[in-house]
């Protein structure tokens, strides 16, 4: 049962990628700026929780909503300070070029900040749901893997059905393909962009917190969260929640299968070059062109 | 005429009091910003080459030369490719193997990495830039990614202990100090060679290429950039400039550890390149340097430098986009505006308002001018005529030379059973139509039939399904866009395409350029660019519009944009020259203008006008044609397109 025991390592850690590419695209969808802070924000809320929790004594769900207003406090002061004077001044700062690097520099903001709070060891949040690995036949489910995906499935699967059929989403769609044509229709762009940024950023603490028993998290892991999600979100066309999804998933899967069947110590070197050699063969069949001209 | 010759004077005069005043403020290309830095390194290098500072301003160096190359490919065209820690791994590695394993000397070993480096470069790059935009972003975030596996994985390079080396960049051996400071001082060299280089790259006529490559890859190949080279020679330049910087690293720091390759590094290159300016490479350098000497500031600004960095790279890109240098260059403007009389802010916007009204008669003189060319044709040899019509000043062989006195008969342009399918939608349905050399001709429709694709496949930017376009006897129906240009097929766009943050000079200039046989290393030498800028005054003045050269396109009116964008479009003296609904937009009184002004350009060219005003079309053309669905449903002649029941259901609807 290799194959099984992979296809589940798989779907795991592809679930954590396909949720942080559906916050990045969300995001990407209403403002046209990358979110390269998505993993630094997962970091917070796990070494927040295992720090209020472990070291200060808090109680476990004490804990996780503090931690989770405080991510939701930052965001908004990050929104009303820096993303109102570079976007919504008399000189909008456009291009994505640029607006990448305005999260870039957030990204290292809040890794020093959790340097100093949390230190530089090796930390996670408690189990949200302890006990042994289930089993089925020969196929064993961590219990936390199982939690990653469930939580992967509803949020993804919420912020779908959001955008697909409820007003707001159109509005939220709106924003992004034409800020001032939907201003002029009279929909808040501004609301919706500090809306979804304070969401997602809430979102991907929480989803720190249920992954972090997983992998573990140092100050410095939200970069490579953050390039996983980036990666899922860019192979999902950028715009598509639902697609990032799926592209989650897969390259969590085939991640699996290449380090399963074909090495288990180059097989990630594999994955990339395989990544690679998709985006020049079919760059306009992934959504490149689109993202890019939209 | 009086009228004509006094506004075609005021015009000549314009434009050489311009050309002088641009001649006056010529800038060294490359010379001060290079000069500077080899003084002020080989100062630091002298004082402190012993010292810590020395070491940090050293090391600050060695990135500086990568963040140069990165200003030219990612800032300045744009270009973004994640390749620099790999290459810059590649140099550092391939000098610590050379060096430790076969006892090749540093200097030596440096060389043949450079070039290997390039060699790797011209493979790798012929793959990955096809890609375009975030495309090729992400192809080229996998190589840091792959390399960092290679790296922790093998043993040959050393692993995650890293490589040393036994050799010094500093040839000559000797004593510790010689070493330390001969090193310094080849790296600092190196340095300034590169920003001059650089720089003369950006302030040539291939620089301007570049610009408009960045803005849009497809508005550049319009305008005859050949876009796939420029962008394989800039990321060859990006990867040798980095595997410098990689030599230089390996040959001073005497060791290479695993983190040069790491995904971080590419990180902390690209943090410098946006904190010092990203489209300049002397801002560049000054960004390695403030963030070298930040990190290696050992108090709590190092302890605490990701937030320190954080903070930074906001406040430096929210005050200025293009960083450090760009404050610096607002800064001395604005000194030198304190220096000069007061009030020069609203001098300013009166001379705006004064310019807006004087293109608003420039225009009405040009449009006299073409009233006048009838007339001066009809008399003969008339020198106003010589001066107004621009395919026959402004260079180039005009048609008649060419083609001989039947040119106006001889058939120019063929589009033979074109179809276009975008997955299973049919655009172009067996689109068949012949053009003479010269004559205006209308391309009428309702939206969506197709007229932009028949536009975009005439000129290049989009491959027909199947069938052919026959340019002046030559089957061109599978060349890039580029080389159509080049062939004489000029355009202009549904939406104006300028190029944004520009004069008006250098939008025209850049169909001027006439570089595309060149390559970026010769314009190291020797720029074209002040030829293609005269040859654009010449136009900008017959048509009346010298006085708008030195304005950014973006503070113009759309009408004004719209015959910025005409004017470029004519500056190559094209033989077919299609427009793009050119009229949209435009009042009335504009719109006649402008016809009288096509009238005029249509005597010695062809040209293909999509234009959704029928009584314009019908006014100005010879010959329309209509489409509807994707098919030619109408061909033929202006008063049989007001009467025909088939143009008048589909486009005046009943």
């Amino acid at each position: 049962m290799k194959f099984g025991n992979l296809l589940i390592a798989g779907i795991t850690t592809g679930s954590i990628y396909a949720m942080f590419a559906v916050c990045v695209s969300v995001w990407y969808r209403v403002s046209n700026i990358l979110n390269l802070a998505v993993g630094d924000f997962a970091m917070v809320g796990a070494l927040g929780v295992d720090n209020l929790y472990r070291v200060k004594g808090l109680p476990l769900p004490v804990a996780i909503i503090t931690t989770l207003v405080v991510v939701a406090v930052f965001a908004y002061l990050y929104d009303q300070v820096v993303l109102r004077i570079a976007q919504d001044g008399r000189r909008p700062i456009e291009g994505i070029v640029i607006t990448f690097f305005f999260t870039f520099a957030l990204s290292f903001f809040i890794d020093g900040v959790a340097k100093v709070l949390f230190g530089t060891d090796v930390h996670a949040a408690p189990t949200l749901w302890g006990g042994p690995a289930l089993t089925l036949g020969s196929l064993n489910f961590e219990r936390a893997g199982l939690l990653v995906l469930a939580c992967a499935v509803i949020i993804g699967g919420a912020f779908w059905l959001y955008i697909r059929f409820t007003l707001g989403g159109k509005a939220l769609e709106a924003s992004g393909e034409n800020s001032l044509g939907a201003r002029i229709v009279g929909i808040d762009t501004r609301q919706y962009r500090r809306l979804i940024f304070i969401g997602t950023a809430v979102i991907a603490a929480l989803f720190g917190i249920v992954e972090s028993p997983i992998t573990g998290f140092t100050y410095l892991s939200g970069a490579t969260i953050s390039l996983t999600g980036f990666l899922a979100a860019a192979y999902g066309g950028f715009r598509k929640p639902g697609r990032a999804l799926v592209a989650g998933l897969f390259i969590g899967v085939l991640e699996a299968m290449l380090g399963g069947y074909v090495s288990a110590e180059y097989g990630d070197t594999v994955l990339y070059a395989i990544l690679a050699a998709a985006i020049l063969a079919w760059p306009r069949a992934l959504g490149f062109e689109s993202a890019v001209s939209g | 005429m009086n009228q004509f010759l006094t506004a075609s004077a005021r015009a000549l005069a314009w434009s050489s009091a311009v050309a002088s005043s641009r001649a006056a403020r010529q800038v060294p290309r490359g010379g001060v910003p290079s000069v500077i830095v080899l003084v002020a390194g080989a100062i630091i290098v002298l004082n402190y080459g012993l010292l810590y500072t020395g070491s940090v301003f050293v090391l600050s160096a060695c990135y500086a030369i990568v963040t140069a190359g990165m200003a030219v490919q990612i800032g300045f065209s744009q270009q973004i490719a994640f390749s620099q820690s790999v290459f810059f791994g590649v140099g550092a590695y391939g000098v610590a193997i050379l060096n430790s394993h076969l006892h090749m000397s540093v200097l030596l070993s440096g060389v043949v990495m450079v070039v290997a480096a390039g060699l790797i470069a011209l493979l790798l790059g012929s793959v990955v830039t096809r890609a375009s935009g975030l495309a090729l972003a992400v192809a080229t975030l996998m190589l840091p990614l792959i390399a960092v596996g290679y790296v922790s994985g093998t043993d040959f390079l050393g692993g995650p202990v890293g490589s040393p080396l036994n050799g010094t960049l500093w040839p000559g051996g000797g004593s510790t100090t010689l070493v330390a400071l001969g090193g310094g001082l080849i790296v600092v060299v190196l340095l300034a060679a590169v920003v001059f280089i650089a720089s003369r790259i950006l302030s040539s006529d291939i620089g301007l290429e570049l610009f408009v490559l960045g803005v849009d890859e497809r508005t550049a190949a319009a305008l005859g950039v050949r876009t796939p080279r420029r962008k394989l020679e800039l990321f060859v330049l990006g990867c040798v400039c980095a595997a410098l910087g990689g030599v230089v690293y390996a040959g001073t720091q005497q060791f290479v550890p695993e983190t040069v390759i790491d995904p971080t590094t590419e990180l902390a290159l690209l943090i410098m390149l946006f904190i010092g300016g990203r489209r300049s490479p002397i801002g560049a350098v000054i960004g390695a340097l403030v963030i070298q000497y930040l990190q290696g500031a050992s108090n709590w600004v190092s302890v605490n430098i990701l937030i320190v960095e954080g903070v930074l790279l906001t406040v430096v890109l929210l005050v200025d986009p293009e960083g450090l240098s760009g404050i610096v260059q607002t800064g001395i403007a604005w000194l030198r505006g304190k220096s000069e009389p007061a009030s020069a802010p609203a001098d300013l916007a009166a001379a705006e308002l004064a310019g807006a009204e004087l293109a608003g008669a420039e225009l009405a003189g040009a449009e006299l001018a073409g009233a006048e060319l009838a007339g001066a044709e009809l008399a003969g040899a008339d020198p106003p005529a010589a001066a107004v019509a621009p395919a026959a000043s402004a260079g180039r062989e005009s048609p008649d030379e060419i083609a001989g006195p039947d040119a106006r008969d001889a058939t120019l342009l063929e589009v033979r059973g074109v179809f276009k399918e975008y997955g299973g939608l049919s655009v172009l349905h067996d689109v068949t139509l012949a053009l003479p050399g010269r004559g205006l001709f209308g391309l009428c429709g309702p939206n969506g039939a197709g007229k932009s694709t028949l536009l975009n496949v005439i000129g290049g930017s989009v491959a027909p399904s199947s069938g052919e376009v026959i340019f002046a006897g030559t089957d061109i129906t599978r060349r890039p866009p580029h080389e159509r240009f080049y062939q004489g097929i000029s355009r202009t766009f549904q939406a104006v395409h300028l190029i944004k943050g520009r004069t008006v000079l250098d939008n025209v200039a850049v169909a001027c350029l006439a570089s595309h046989t060149a390559s970026i290393v010769t314009r190291i030498g020797r720029s074209r660019l002040d030829a293609a800028r005269a040859k654009a005054t010449r136009t900008l003045a017959d048509l009346g519009m010298a006085h708008l050269a030195d304005r950014e396109v973006s503070s113009l009116t759309l009408e004004t944009q719209r015959m910025v964008e005409l004017a470029r479009a004519l500056a190559s003296s094209p033989r077919l020259l299609l427009l793009d609904e050119p009229a949209s937009g435009l009042s009335e009184e504009q719109r006649q203008r402008l016809a009288t002004l096509l009238v005029t350009l249509a005597d010695r060219t062809c040209v293909l006008l999509v234009e959704h005003d029928l009584a314009l079309v019908a006014q100005v053309s010879e010959r329309i044609f209509v489409l509807s669905g994707g098919h030619l449903v109408f061909d033929g002649g202006p008063a049989d397109f007001r009467s025909s029941p088939v143009v008048n259901s589909l486009l005046v609807g009943s």
